[in-house]
């Protein structure tokens, strides 16, 4: 009986690991998107902030001081694609996509300046990771997200935004400021997402550690209909079925083996059937994606 | 200052072709330029990176002691410099490896080398196209005169790190992690596999891999997860043959901690290059692979003009294949076990013991 109990909570504790890093990424989408810009860039984000933390952490031996700085970097990275797609009013997609790109590109070229390395920091001692404050802070940050959209005037002025941005300025809503504030924040989020994969998780960063996880979290967040809590309850089912694939390799059943190559794409396979089927009606924020251009 | 929607759009869909274009030209290599007598070297690295502290790493020590003879991190090499200029490719995408290699070719280099197993099929093409120039490919295999294919005997060494980790288990549950899930990563589980049961018959093994694209070497957060499962149903020594991602075991021994005797309770074999540093105590030991070596004899068989295309095969009785022992893991591996160990791999050389080779048809 403890047996299986022990087993349930170790399959727990992977589930909750694996979906920290999709459910902070998710969180920050949401604040952008319900803001009405899209956020694709949430991986390159991630990125950016998992480079940022693991280089400051190793400079200043402090992993706050890492965070920090992730969280910087991944503002910083934000507000490119907030001056592209609400300044300039570009292709929300297209900016979102080239900052993945680019994000790709500059960790590999910056570690070069700094480690003599083309795209991996130097191991961060275990003294110095925070394996365990990013976990308490995503879900921390679901009930945050959720009373500041609901109960705030800030997430009101927000979700007006989103949705009809021209009501909201015609109420005095600052449309412009709004999304600047959103795009940010979703920054700031998504970098702690990544900061948890590289002083969290792991002890470095390595080129796009990352591996798809900003994708996924975009998914769940559709899949959670732009709302925190079942966002959150996304990003648990899609760590648990990571959690189930790691589990199921190499575990015959009935005595046959199942393809590696099959347990590895369970995860994507459930992505695809949630969001294709399961979910129902998922409708975005009428006005995502559309550039507002005040009228004259 | 106001723009037009179309003029932004207009300049982002420029950025968006120009920065392909960029990349593509990141990935020429620079030209010498200056000496033409030297000979020229050119290598293109694998997805993971020069600095993996793996696999590539070990690619990057051949090529720096025959051009400089330092390793990279500034050590003296043992075998003095050659003299020749190397220029190194880190291709981004699996898409820019054949102007990499192409760019070599074209610009007359002496040796096109290509790391991985994944370069093969690309090198083939490429050096059918230039038949003068000298190829050779890691982990590939080509049948072109003038690429030579070195190939190691995995299993060789994976054996002797298998009869070490059976010995040192107390569980008598072992760990394999791969990285991406392909014939030649199961070579290095087979022979592990077959070396654990040669001493210890009913040991388990839990043979796990990272994933079936190329970003699974580069994931040490899942290499950890997979780590921590393994170790959760009962694993204590984990070999990892997953490049970066193989980091991610090292991180979950480290996490399990030591026990009250100062001891680790669960050791990581490392991969590739002596990685026993990385993680000093955790280390079992290295399956060390000497691609550095069978670089640098590459580049010498070129500057000496004797090089030759087919197979060089590496295995135990050329040093190609070995297990490391250094001050980080010499209190941690017993005498006898070690003697034994010395034991198969004379037998292997003899042919004594045949372990079985996961790539053989």
């Amino acid at each position: 009986m403890t047996d299986y109990l022990n087993v349930a909570l170790i399959f727990l504790a992977s589930t909750i690991r694996l979906a920290t890093p999709l459910l902070l990424a998710a969180l920050g989408g949401l604040f952008s998107e319900r803001a009405g810009v899209i956020n694709i860039a949430l991986e390159g984000l991630m990125l950016a902030g998992a480079f940022t933390a693991a280089a400051m952490t190793h400079y200043s031996g402090s992993p706050w001081i890492g965070l920090l700085a992730g969280i910087g970097a991944g503002v910083a990275v934000a507000a490119l694609h907030a001056v592209a797609s609400i300044r300039y009013r570009a292709d929300q997609v297209v900016s979102g996509t080239a900052i993945n790109i680019l994000m790709l590109g500059v960790p590999a070229m910056l570690s070069g300046a700094f480690f003599l390395s083309s795209g991996a920091t130097p191991q961060i001692p275990k003294e110095n990771l925070i394996p365990l404050t990013p976990v308490v802070l995503a879900l921390l940050l679901v009930a945050a997200t959720w009373y500041v959209l609901y109960r705030t005037p800030f997430g009101l002025r927000l979700r007006a935004v989103g949705e009809n941005p021209e009501a909201a300025d015609a109420a005095g809503v600052s449309v412009t400021q709004m999304r600047y504030s959103a795009v940010l924040i979703s920054g700031a989020l998504a970098a702690v997402g990544g900061a948890y994969l590289s002083i969290g998780q792991s002890s470095l960063f390595t080129r796009n550690m990352t591996a798809g996880r900003g994708f996924i979290a975009l998914a769940a967040l559709i899949f959670g209909k732009w709302r925190p809590v079942q966002t959150m309850l996304a990003c648990l089912l899609f760590g648990a079925t990571e959690a189930l694939a790691i589990r199921m390799q190499g575990v015959p059943i009935r005595g046959t083996e199942i393809p590696n190559q099959f347990v590895q794409i369970i995860p994507y396979v459930l992505t695809i059937v949630v969001l294709a089927g399961f979910i129902g009606h998922s409708r975005a924020p009428r006005a995502l994606g559309i550039p507002y251009q005040k009228e004259k | 200052m106001k723009i037009d929607r179309r003029a932004a759009r207009k300049v982002l869909t420029a950025l968006f072709v120009a920065l392909p274009l960029a990349a593509a030209a990141c990935t020429m290599p620079a030209d010498t330029g200056a000496d033409g007598s030297k000979m020229r070297v050119g290598i293109v690295f694998d997805i993971g990176g020069k600095d993996d502290r793996s696999f590539n790493a070990a690619a990057l020590v051949g090529v720096s002691c025959a051009a400089t003879g330092t390793k990279p991190d500034g050590t003296p090499c043992e075998k003095p410099s050659l003299g020749v200029v190397v220029r190194d490719v880190e291709p981004g995408s699996p898409t820019s490896i054949e102007p990499a290699m192409r760019a070599f070719a074209e610009r007359g280099y002496d040796l096109v080398i290509g790391v991985g197993f994944a370069q093969a099929p690309i090198m083939e093409s490429v050096a059918k196209d230039y038949p003068n120039i000298n190829f050779a490919i890691i982990d590939g295999v080509s049948e072109l005169p003038n690429v030579a294919s070195l190939v190691f005997r995995e299993h060789e060494g994976s054996y002797l790190v298998g009869m070490i980790a059976a010995r040192a288990s107390r569980t008598g549950t072992l760990g394999f992690l791969g990285g991406m899930d392909i014939p030649l990563i199961h070579r290095f589980a087979k022979g592990y596999e077959e070396g654990a049961r040669a001493v210890r018959p009913d040991v388990r093994i839990i043979q796990n891999y990272v994933g079936v694209t190329d970003g699974a070497w580069n994931n040490p957060g899942k290499g950890k997860e997979l780590s921590l499962s393994q170790i959760g149903k009962g694993a204590d020594v984990i070999f990892t043959a997953a490049g970066n991602s193989g980091l991610g075991a090292f991180d979950a021994v480290e996490q399990a901690g030591k026990g009250a005797d100062g001891r680790a309770t669960h050791f990581v074999i490392g991969v590739d290059s002596n990685q026993n540093m990385v993680k000093p105590g955790y280390v079992l030991t290295s399956m060390v692979k000497r691609v550095d070596n069978a670089v640098y004899d590459i580049i010498e068989d070129v500057v000496n003009r004797r090089f030759k295309g087919g197979f060089h095969v590496f295995g135990l009785s050329e040093d190609g294949v070995a297990y490391s022992l250094d001050q980080y893991n010499r209190d941690l591996i017993p005498a006898d076990v070690l003697q034994e160990a010395d034991a198969a791999r004379q037998k292997i050389i003899n042919g004594e013991i045949k372990v079985t080779d996961a790539m053989a048809k």
